[in-house]
């Protein structure tokens, strides 16, 4: 990126276009940038239809979430059950 | 019988386990067609249309596991066993959660939907109006509970009124609201069987689905089930001996 200070030796702004010009000195900076590149990748896969796809990646993240917190707690009561039936022998 | 392994409930490991991983990769499947897959355009709906998958098979999980909860209330009463109360109140958990997830995804649907630009949040449709008396319903289930100590009693009388509670809920969620001008949709007809309710391309994604939630909740609910069976045992079941003191400890 280009950076575009106000040279010193730019004469001073009229008082009357003080205002305005502050927001267009920034608005050059912008202007000057490179011409957009496609985006590739990553970038393009995910920047279609309206970033549709990057909401898809966030919930398919929690649903993995949710999943990893399903087996677990399926192991840990596997893992409880087992050292209960060896700790509380049950005579019926 | 023998001296070892009758503490954890039985539970069939093998269907679990199928139903676990069917469930799993159902649901990922239902998640990337749901935001994927193509949906008629409609007014107002628009792409909000895809919330059918997730916010309906909330309430057929309720309705479910309030079925489930009332079958195993009906054999607590014949039989006594305190593995039946314990099915029933983790069965009707169950349809709490889903249920409360149902009034809150349709809340936040219905804001955006019918009572677009005017902020109103909540306006007492009778479909969520009688949605929200079920839930009041089955929570008092869980107060009536909490207000019994002793366990034979409490159950006995939380199955009673349990299975009062199942009664009322095709009332409050079908009968009662059809006789009511709704914006809910499904109100005329036989939404189940229509052929112009649901579009044929979002028919593939929705019955997966409600498949998927309805064993997602059968999932929870068997976790919980064992997990409050091995509460009991821990806490010294009926006619069982006062568990011994861990040896490291």
């Amino acid at each position: 990126m280009t950076i575009h200070p106000l040279r010193p030796d730019a004469p001073a702004p009229r008082p009357a276009q003080e205002r305005p010009d502050t927001a267009a000195a920034y608005d050059s900076t912008w202007a000057e940038q490179p011409v957009e590149q496609a985006p590739e990748g990553l970038d393009r896969l995910m920047g279609q239809g309206g970033k549709i796809y990057v909401v898809l990646a966030v919930v398919l993240l929690i649903w993995i979430g949710l999943v990893t917190v399903l087996f677990r707690t399926d192991r840990k009561i596997d893992r409880l059950e087992r050292r209960l039936d060896r700790d509380i022998p049950k005579d019926e | 019988m023998s001296s070892s392994a009758h503490t954890a409930l039985p539970v069939r490991r093998r269907l679990y386990r199928g139903v676990r991983g069917l469930v799993v990769v159902t649901l990922t499947g239902v998640v990337v067609a749901g935001f994927l897959g193509t949906i008629p355009q409609l007014d107002i709906l628009e792409q909000s249309a895809r919330n059918l998958y997730f916010h309906v098979p909330m309430w057929f999980s309720l309705m479910a596991a309030t079925v489930v909860s009332a079958y195993h209330s009906a054999r607590y009463l014949r039989s006594g066993a305190r593995v039946r109360d314990l099915r029933a109140r983790e069965a009707a958990r169950i349809a709490l959660i889903f249920g409360g997830l149902g009034i809150v995804t349709g809340m936040v649907w219905a804001r955006f939907t019918w009572y677009e630009g005017t902020g109103v949040w909540w306006n007492f449709d009778p479909k969520q109006s009688m949605a929200a008396v079920l839930l009041l319903i089955y929570g008092g289930y869980f107060v009536l509970r909490d207000a019994i100590d002793a366990p034979k009693d409490r159950g006995r009388i939380a199955a009673v009124y349990n299975l009062f509670a199942v009664v009322t809920m095709p009332f409050l969620l079908y009968i009662l609201p059809r006789q009511m001008p709704s914006l809910h949709p499904g109100g005329e007809g036989s939404p189940a069987f229509s052929q112009t309710d649901l579009a044929p391309a979002m028919r593939w994604v929705f019955y997966p689905s409600v498949l998927a939630f309805l064993g997602l909740a059968w999932l929870l609910y068997t976790q919980r089930v064992r997990l409050a069976w091995l509460r009991e045992a821990v806490r010294a079941p009926d006619g069982a001996p006062e568990p011994e003191p861990a040896p490291h400890r």
